[in-house]
């Protein structure tokens, strides 16, 4: 009987099993057989003893991501930044997306997103050059043109720590907003017009509508997004971190990430097992963290859990 | 349920590009080599179409084998500059050589993946130091090649060929290059002489006597920055300071390595003079508030007018060197004397998996020694690529220029059996022998530093440098707070470990080489 009804399934749904195939087949030529590198974690890499075959040294490869005096200071940097990222980028692409929503005129509503999506397709050598043309202290805009007419110290942003928690949030919203609001965007235009119609009649202001219908629908998407940037918390926008500050020491207490601290301490070692033991590392609790936040959401709100 | 399942299909659809993103990001580097590499096959396989079936006709015993290289030239022509190449060390050594090319800035990032003999390489030419290559064993031990089939490189270098060796193993080979350097400053001539301040140039001994220099430059010509680093904001600022630094910064001898005693560089009062110095001119605007940040190299801020002097390594052929690479008059003030150190620039070596060592230890023999096959791979063809001059020098033919010339890998790559280029002091040859015999020598001279014990801790000391040493060493930090809270963090990432490690090696080394 069983049998039977696995037959009648897989004839019913033959077709889809075949188009998703494919897809199948990339994700585990892709995603899944490299992952036996991660045995690289675990050893001292020789050429002769090639990926299964170098020696074996334990945890030995861990020993430098928690020896260090920094190990506090770039885990904090890491999930601090992804936490602010997670928060400010959720609430400003919600806005953002809200607004455009809200627009009667099409063509009009095409242009602002169309600017907005911009800084997103820009390089980050592009970004941190522009942000370099700003923040420069002989020659920067804002030292040369806002601060020296207004009679103001020069700040030398390059050197004090205390701007670029804000700035590194700022340049990261100013990219990425554009990405991410185009998926709230494509979710509010699915909520049934029905139901702005009846809070309309009803008297509801737009603010009521807002909080009252357009959030409420957009909570799966939220969480299930939340989710998954949980899953990369110990990773972070390399790009952004390492080239936006110009590699800059005197700032890296407050922008050195997990990322970073790698990249300089293996860049000239090129030391394989390191690195793979730090990615290790990331993934491992990235996954851990995913399953654990999922659990929380399934028990407090289980209709809206990822699995 | 249909808004679930829309927002699992969007979720699922992020989570594939996020998944997807990252596959690239962690691949990246991976990725990327093996794009280039397969581009860089395809395209050679594509031109070399010629290339193999000239190469093709004797078969049989000759041996292939494959050069991965970096280069600033141009190797469009690269097939064909082969193809002559091989005709010789067919005949001569029974080897046929392949090489592949690599712009410096990719070969900086595929480097490591080179090293990790993923790719078919024999040959690797290492840039800045072999000891990445060693450590991961992708080295070859050449110990016993090297007298077999190298005899003509080891009358050519003798000693010098130490430079390839750790603890008894030839691994790499350096090619015959200048060994004798010491930092010193290298300043716009034409500006001197403008001033009139040659005098004062020439009373300069320290490199605080320069401050006066750069103070008049500051007056006159308000436009240029006095003083600028070398190479945009990588330490460390101070090469080839009075010490020798034995591969790292972690651990030096003093006083041109006069004695065996490896010290803390860090702490010693030459080195906080230096940077005291140096935040000197910074306080009083002889280098640009950004020179923290500064990304443009020293050569192209002098071709655009926007910069005076800054401080490098300095030998007897820099002024012309950097006269000809910058196009404009350059003159050096050296801070000291050269010493000659373990030579740590190009190496070749060759590649543990490879499976012709013989056929490559042949090649770099009559690469290094045979001047015809010197002249081709750095020049090409004469006629095609080059001409020789009324002084029989190697130029452009007519017509061509450095941008449309299809081949010039340049000399950096190669020994001195070649012929010289107009740009070079013609003398070089002789000079460079003559320099090298008579060089004050470190006592570390032929020790490289083997640092597979200690990786923990130079991954922590990089990145505690990384924090400061540009910093203190272009003069944008004060050393009088920020030196102290250097060295502690320096200590408690272990540099004391580092420096008993090298001091221990050294002993050892001097032990067994005397």
């Amino acid at each position: 009987m069983t049998k039977s009804r696995a037959f009648r399934q897989i004839r019913r749904y033959g077709p889809f099993y075949i188009m998703a195939l494919p897809a199948c087949i990339y994700f585990f030529i892709n995603n899944y057989i490299p992952m036996g590198g991660l045995i690289l974690a675990f050893e001292k890499y020789t050429v002769s003893g090639g990926i299964f075959g170098s020696e074996k040294v334990g945890l030995n490869n861990f020993r430098f991501l928690f020896q260090s005096a920094d190990a506090w200071i770039m885990t904090r940097n890491t999930i601090l930044y992804n936490l602010a990222f997670m928060v400010f980028g959720t609430s400003l692409s919600i806005v953002v997306a809200y607004l455009l929503h809200e627009l009667k005129s099409t063509v009009s509503r095409k242009i602002y997103q169309t600017v907005i999506l911009f800084p997103g397709l820009l390089s980050i050598i592009i970004v941190s050059y522009l942000a370099n043309a700003l923040l420069a202290g002989d020659t920067g805009f804002i030292n040369m043109h806002i601060l020296a007419p207004l009679g103001l110290e020069p700040v030398s942003f390059y050197s004090e720590q205390k701007w670029w928690p804000f700035l590194l949030i700022f340049i990261h919203l100013w990219q990425m907003t554009g990405t991410s609001c185009i998926l709230y965007l494509a979710n509010m235009s699915a909520i049934d017009p029905g139901l702005y119609e009846a809070a309309n009649l009803d008297g509801a202001n737009r603010f009521q509508c807002f909080f009252k219908i357009t959030l409420p629908c957009l909570v799966p998407t939220i969480v299930t997004l939340s989710i998954l940037s949980v899953g990369k918390i110990f990773n972070s926008d390399f790009g952004l971190f390492y080239q936006v500050p110009m590699n800059s020491g005197a700032i890296l207490d407050v922008t050195q990430t997990i990322d970073t601290y790698v990249y300089r301490g293996l860049m000239n070692t090129a030391n394989m097992g390191m690195s793979a033991a730090a990615c290790f590392y990331q993934s491992v609790v990235g996954f851990c963290l995913v399953m654990f936040t999922n659990m929380l959401v399934r028990k407090f709100s289980s209709e809206n859990a990822m699995f | 349920m249909k808004r679930k399942m829309m927002s699992a299909l969007i979720a699922a659809a992020v989570g594939i590009t996020a998944l997807a993103g990252c596959g690239g990001n962690a691949g990246e580097t991976a990725g990327n080599g093996e794009n280039a590499g397969g581009n860089e096959n395809g395209g050679a396989g594509g031109d070399s179409a010629s290339g193999t079936e000239v190469s093709q006709a004797p078969a049989g015993e000759v041996e292939r084998i494959k050069i991965y290289v970096p280069t600033s030239g141009k190797f469009d022509d690269m097939d064909e500059v082969m193809a002559a190449v091989n005709e010789i060390s067919r005949e001569k050594i029974g080897v046929e050589v392949e090489f592949h090319a690599y712009e410096f800035g990719q070969w900086f990032q595929q480097y490591s993946l080179f090293l990790s003999g993923t790719e078919d390489i024999d040959i690797l030419a290492n840039y800045g130091g072999y000891l990445n290559a060693v450590s991961q064993g992708a080295a070859y031990d050449l110990t016993d090649l090297l007298p077999e089939y190298g005899q003509d490189i080891i009358a050519l270098e003798g000693d010098y060929l130490k430079s390839g060796e750790i603890n008894g193993v030839q691994y790499a080979i350096p090619i015959y290059a200048s060994y004798a350097w010491n930092m010193g400053i290298i300043y716009r001539q034409d500006i001197v002489d403008e001033l009139g301040l040659n005098e004062q140039v020439a009373a300069v001994k320290t490199l605080e006597d320069w401050g006066a220099v750069l103070e008049a430059v500051k007056e006159a010509k308000p436009e240029i920055t006095p003083f600028v680093a070398l190479s945009g904001n990588t330490a460390p600022v101070f090469q080839y300071g009075t010490w020798d630094d034995l591969g790292n910064n972690y651990g030096v001898l003093m006083d041109g390595g006069a004695s065996s005693e490896v010290v803390n560089l860090f702490e010693t009062e030459e080195y906080a003079q230096l940077c005291g110095v140096l935040h000197d001119w910074y306080e009083k605007g002889y280098s640009s508030k950004d020179i923290q940040t500064q990304t443009d190299g020293f050569q192209v801020l002098i071709q655009n007018d926007a910069a005076f002097s800054t401080i490098g390594q300095t030998d007897f052929n820099t002024s012309f060197y950097q006269s000809t690479s910058c196009g404009k008059d350059m003159g050096i003030v050296m801070l000291g004397e050269p010493v000659a150190r373990t030579y740590n620039n190009v190496t070749y070596t060759v590649m543990s998996n490879s499976e012709h060592p013989e056929a490559c230890m042949k090649f770099l023999n009559l690469w290094i020694s045979d001047p015809e096959v010197g002249t081709l791979i750095s020049y090409g063809i004469e006629g095609k690529h080059y001409q020789l001059n009324e002084n029989g020098l190697g130029c452009y033919p007519e017509g061509q220029d450095a941008s449309s010339c299809t081949y010039h890998l340049g000399s950096n790559l190669s020994n001195i059996n070649r012929i010289l280029w107009e740009s070079e002091n013609p003398d070089y040859a002789d000079l460079l022998v003559e320099r090298n015999a008579n060089a004050k020598k470190s006592a570390g001279l032929g020790f490289s530093f083997n640092t597979e014990s200690v990786t923990n801790e130079i991954t922590q000391l990089d990145n505690v440098c990384s924090k400061y040493q540009i910093g203190l060493e272009c003069g944008a930090l004060d050393p009088e707070t920020t030196l102290p809270v250097f060295i502690e963090e320096l200590k408690a990432a272990g540099i004391d470990t580092v420096i008993e490690e090298k001091q221990r090696q050294l002993d050892a080394f001097l032990e067994g080489g005397n």
